[in-house]
This record gives structure tokens, C-alpha cells and sequence, in this order.
């Protein structure tokens, strides 16, 4: 019965997390698929988000998701800036240049942060960061972690607005058509360039949103980044290179697996649980790397 | 006119063995020169050949490895965990290169039939699993406290913990790489693999086997780096994950080569003494934030420099030599 609960309690918490997986998985992904680079800074941005809304918490006393509504036109214009300035002048080198390049920007985003904040983790005071609803289910009690459901409705926004976006407006048309064939797309009058600094301005954007959505669960620390890279690698490769609906499947993935590892085992082995954490999503996503480097779902590596 | 080309030729008229040993013995003066500075000295120049083994696979084949660091520590752990049983440290590096060669063996042989990014991605989880092991397996590894090395036996009477003589055998180790990269240049496998990197399906065409080429070339950067780890560990004293295995250690080993210049034979000497010496001038005021140096330094490499500071120089060489000649680059 214990057994039970905890499974059931772990896959709660993993499909919670699993959801700002998700999101920084779709950031990633969605870079891919339009501009066929792996973002390998995705990481690093999340810190950025994380620590921005720490700042604004900090100095201008909001709350974290109060601060999402300045972060994140911030991040955008970052991201976008970033990419006109630097990104744009490699677009016809090879992907492993540009993937250097991003894994480059980074390192100076993440050591930045770390000049100006140290090594000692950041939290943020919220009244509300330890509340959870507990509902009685079958004689079983469980607990939903209250700035976890936040996470997750605010990501489930976010996400749909992306995709409202890129299927029902103009900008969107002219997003996909650049991933479809960016040649085609020029010829058509689309600046595949400025499509591509705002595709870089939305990954950003959204790992920035992933960052502040985690800041009242974990505590900020500058050295996560290449923690929260891996874990989109994990997320983007799960769902293949480059799928949103995959990445969004990938996440949920990935948060379940990380959960129940850590709840589960401990009852067989005290060994490995917590402790290898991290581990269960990289073994995963080696083999899936193996077997189905296309990702779990769909035939070929499909595109936005 | 003569004297002109054989002037403006420099680098490639210079015999391999006599550039070798020009450079060679340069760095073999640090330690009269800048005798206080000898643990600059020793990490730059190990840096150095973390990042010539590197270049074996990540310049030559041009699969950029991000998880050098499994290697590293193998090497390093080994030398410690046999060290406790009394087993001196040279069988111990031979222990280490023998786990790295079946590691990256294995790994390889699982991974080269993936292209692109898909390997460097492999890397990467590989080595926090790895990372991850060696923090939580406390008998074998002694978790995050780490291994330290007690008293060291003399290697034909010297003693192990002189700096100098550390620096010495690290100048050893980085000579042995820069032989290998002449050799390597000229040899059959230097061939290949730059077929491979350039195109692999043109390669297969020829007759190579490009996942072989890039297997060898995987198995020759995993036992050269655990030598590595091994010399780090005599010249620290200890190990634990957090110093040898973690992500950074591996974006430095590649950055350093990449900066100096990928397949270049001098490239990731070259680089490593232009990051190292910033860096130790900066130490006070980055801190721990010192891999910023390496963050806008590749950024700038990677605009202005694609082919690394070696990469360019020669290139720019090149075309003073033949100035008719229209190079596409």
C-alpha cells in the first residue's frame, strides 16, 4: 500500500514538474526546428530568468510571478538582441560553430551572474511556497504542491499562447514556413533573419519563464545551468529534435521518471534514490539516444 | 629570392622534429625563468594536453567531445584507488588507461553511428553519470570528500611532489601528444579522419570506415587524457568529483583547443597559454567566475577567428606564401 501511495504521490509531482520541463524542453526544441542549431546555453537562460526574478524580488519587492510580466519582455529583447548581435553572423557556418557560439554565450551569461550574486544559493520568501491541497482519493491522501500547480497552469498558458501563435497568426506562418524551407520563405518576403533573432528572443523567453516559475521551489544557484541544459537535451531528445508536442511529452517524461525514481527505489534500495536523481533521466535519454534518436514519438525528426 | 620563400615559408620549411624540439625545450625553460610561478606553470601545461588529446577526436574527426572529463577522472582515480593498496602510481596510470580505452571503446562503438550533435550530447550525459557514480559510490570512490594520496614512492629517485619534476613529466606527457600530432598529420589514420570530418559519406566512398576511424581516434583521446588525470592527481595531491569530473572541466579541455585551433597540432598548446595566463591575471577579481574568460573568448574566436588562433595564422601564412592564389574559404 505504501508502495502505492508514494507511486501515485511521485507520478503527481513528476507530472508537475515535468511540466516546466516541458517548457524549457520547447524553448530548445523550438530553436532547433527553425534554426537547426541545439541552443547549448538553454541552461544558462533559465538561470538568467531565475535570477532576474530574484533581482526583482529583491529591489523592487515583487512577487515571482508579479515579476514574470517584466522577465520575460526582457528576456525576449535579450534573446532577440543576442541573436542580431552575435548569432546572426554565423548563419552560414556549420551547425558546430553556431552550437559552440551558443554554448560560448552561456558561459558569459551564467559567470556574469555569478560575478554579480556569488556562489551562495538565492531563495525567495513566499507565503506560499510550502501550502499544498491534500484530497483524499481512495482512502489515500495526496498532496499538490501549490506553487507547482501554479508552474504548471502558468506553463500550460504559456505554451498554448506559443501555439496559438505560430498556427493563427501571421508571424507564426512565417515561423513555420522559415523551418519548412528558409530559402522558400525569402522568396515569399519573409526576413528569415529578423524570424530567426525572434525565435531566439521566444526559446529564451520561455526558458527565462521556466527559471522564475522554479525560483520558489529550488534555490537559485549559478553553477545549474549545464544541470538545466542537460535536462532539456533530455526532454528535446525524448520528444525528438525539434517536435513541440514532443517536447511537451518529453518533459512530462522526464519529471515522472526523476520523481518516481527517487520516491520509488528507496523502498527496494536506499542506495539509489534521491541520490541518483539526476541519473535516471540521462540513462533514459542514452537510450533512447540509442535506439531512437528521432525520439519516442513520431517516425522522423520532425519540425515545428 | 630564394632566401625571400624560405624566409616568409617559416613554419612549414621548419623540419617537425626541429619544431618540436624548439618548442619543447622553450617550455622547458619556465622553470628556470618563472620558478615561483611553477603551479601556474603545471596546469597550463596540463591543460595543454587535456586539450591535444582532445583535438585527436575533436579536431582530426571533428566530433567535438563535451565529457572529456570522464577521462580525466579515470585517470586520476585510478592512480588514487590503487595508490591506497600500495600499488605505485605508474601501474596505476596504466590501470587507467586500460578502463578509459574500454570505456571509450565501448561508448564509441555505441555512439559513432549517430551524427551530429547526437554524439557530443552523448558525451555530456556520460559524463554526469559517471559524475554521478563517483559522488555516490563511497567505497569505491570515498564519495565528495574525495581520495587523497598519502606519501608517493621516488620514480628513479626523484620525488613526485617536487614541482619541478611534476613539470617536467607533464612537459613529457604534452611532447609525447605534440610527436602524435606530427605522426598523425602525416599517417594513414590523420587521413582518414580528416576524410571524415570533412564528409562522411564521401569518405564511405573511398573505402573508409568512418565510425573505425572515429572509434581509433576516440580510444587514442580517452587513454592520452587519462595519463592526464593521472599527472593531475600527483600534481594536486587528492581528488574528489566535484575538481575532476564536472561539466566545466570538460567545456575547458574543448574551448582551449578550439580557441588555439582545431587540428593544428599546436593549436591547443597555443591555446591554453593564451586562456591560462588571463585567467591567473583575473583570478582575484573572477573568482569562481572564471570561465568567463573562456565564455568571450570563444564567443570572439568563434566571429572573428573561426579557425582558431593557430587555425588563422597559418592560413594568413598560406596565403602570403602563394599570393596568387585565390582560397575559398
Amino acid at each position: 500500500m505504501e508502495f502505492f501511495s508514494q507511486g501515485l504521490q511521485g507520478l503527481i509531482d513528476g507530472l508537475l514538474t515535468g511540466g516546466v520541463y516541458a517548457m524549457i524542453g520547447a524553448g530548445m526544441s523550438l530553436i532547433f526546428g527553425v534554426m537547426r542549431v541545439v541552443n547549448f546555453g538553454h541552461g544558462d537562460f533559465v538561470i538568467l530568468g531565475m535570477y532576474a526574478a530574484f533581482a526583482s524580488n529583491q529591489y523592487l519587492k515583487l512577487d515571482p510571478y508579479v515579476s514574470l510580466l517584466v522577465v520575460l519582455p526582457l528576456a525576449f529583447v535579450f534573446g532577440f538582441v543576442l541573436h542580431r548581435a552575435i548569432l546572426a553572423k554565423l548563419l552560414g557556418a556549420n551547425d558546430q560553430t553556431t552550437k559552440l557560439a551558443t554554448l560560448g554565450l552561456g558561459l558569459i551569461a551564467t559567470n556574469l551572474v555569478l560575478l554579480q550574486f556569488g556562489t551562495e544559493p538565492k531563495t525567495v520568501y513566499t507565503e506560499y511556497a510550502t501550502n499544498a491541497w491534500r484530497i483524499p482519493l481512495f482512502g489515500l491522501e495526496l498532496r499538490i504542491s501549490e506553487v507547482r500547480f501554479y508552474a504548471v497552469i502558468i506553463t500550460a498558458l504559456l505554451i498554448f499562447g506559443l501555439n496559438m501563435m505560430l498556427y493563427r497568426t501571421e508571424l507564426g506562418r512565417a515561423i513555420r514556413a522559415t523551418a519548412q524551407n528558409r530559402l522558400g520563405a525569402e522568396l515569399q518576403g519573409v526576413d528569415t533573419k529578423k524570424i530567426y533573432a525572434i525565435v531566439y528572443g521566444i526559446g529564451v523567453v520561455l526558458a527565462a519563464a521556466a527559471g522564475v516559475l522554479l525560483l520558489p521551489l529550488l534555490s537559485a544557484t549559478p553553477t545549474l545551468g549545464s544541470v538545466f541544459t542537460n535536462k532539456s537535451f533530455v526532454v528535446t531528445i525524448l520528444g525528438g529534435l525539434g517536435s513541440l508536442p514532443g517536447a511537451i511529452g518529453g518533459g512530462l517524461i522526464l519529471g515522472v521518471v526523476e520523481s518516481l525514481g527517487s520516491s520509488l527505489f528507496p523502498l527496494m534500495n536506499s542506495h539509489f534514490g534521491a541520490n541518483y536523481r539526476d541519473a535516471y533521466g540521462l540513462i533514459i535519454f542514452l537510450i533512447v539516444l540509442l535506439f531512437r534518436p528521432e525520439g519516442l514519438f513520431g517516425r522522423t525528426v520532425k519540425r515545428v | 629570392m630564394s632566401e625571400h620563400t624560405s624566409q616568409t615559408r617559416g613554419m612549414t620549411t621548419v623540419p617537425p622534429l626541429v619544431l618540436l624540439a624548439i618548442v619543447v625545450v622553450t617550455i622547458g625553460l619556465y622553470p628556470l625563468i618563472f620558478g615561483q610561478f611553477m603551479n601556474l606553470g603545471i596546469s597550463i601545461l596540463l591543460f595543454a594536453g587535456f586539450a591535444l588529446a582532445w583535438d585527436i577526436l575533436g579536431g582530426w574527426a571533428g566530433q567535438n567531445s563535451l565529457g572529456n572529463a570522464v577521462f580525466v577522472g579515470i585517470g586520476a582515480y585510478s592512480v588514487a584507488i590503487l595508490h591506497q593498496f600500495g600499488i605505485a602510481p605508474w601501474w596505476g596510470m596504466l590501470v587507467g588507461i586500460g578502463v578509459s580505452g574500454l570505456l571509450a571503446w565501448g561508448w564509441g562503438a555505441l555512439t559513432f553511428r549517430l551524427r551530429g550533435s547526437y554524439f557530443t550530447l552523448s558525451t555530456i550525459a556520460v559524463a554526469e553519470i559517471i559524475r554521478l557514480i563517483a559522488l555516490n559510490e563511497d567505497w569505491l570512490t570515498s564519495g565528495s570528500e574525495g581520495k587523497n594520496l598519502g606519501s608517493l614512492p621516488s620514480l628513479f629517485g626523484l620525488d613526485l611532489f617536487d614541482r619541478r619534476v611534476e613539470f617536467y613529466l607533464v612537459l613529457l606527457f604534452v611532447a609525447a601528444l605534440l610527436a602524435f600530432g606530427h605522426w598523425l598529420k602525416t599517417a594513414k589514420l590523420g587521413f582518414y579522419l580528416r576524410a571524415v570530418r570533412e564528409d562522411e559519406d564521401s569518405a564511405m566512398a573511398l573505402g573508409i570506415n568512418p565510425a573505425r576511424a572515429k572509434l581509433t581516434a576516440f580510444v587514442l583521446m580517452g587513454m592520452f587524457t587519462s595519463i592526464g588525470g593521472g599527472l593531475w592527481l600527483l600534481y594536486l595531491g587528492r581528488i574528489d568529483p566535484d575538481t575532476a569530473l564536472v561539466i566545466p572541466v570538460s567545456i575547458q579541455i574543448a574551448l582551449l583547443a578550439i580557441i588555439g585551433g582545431r587540428g593544428t597540432i599546436y593549436g591547443p598548446l597555443v591555446g591554453a597559454f593564451i586562456i591560462g595566463i588571463p585567467s591567473e591575471i583575473f583570478r582575484s577579481v573572477l573568482k569562481e567566475a572564471n570561465l568567463l574568460v573562456y565564455g568571450v573568448l570563444i564567443v570572439l574566436v568563434i566571429v572573428y577567428l573561426p579557425k582558431g588562433i593557430v587555425g588563422t595564422f597559418e592560413e594568413w601564412l598560406y596565403k602570403r606564401q602563394h599570393p596568387l592564389e585565390k582560397r575559398g574559404s
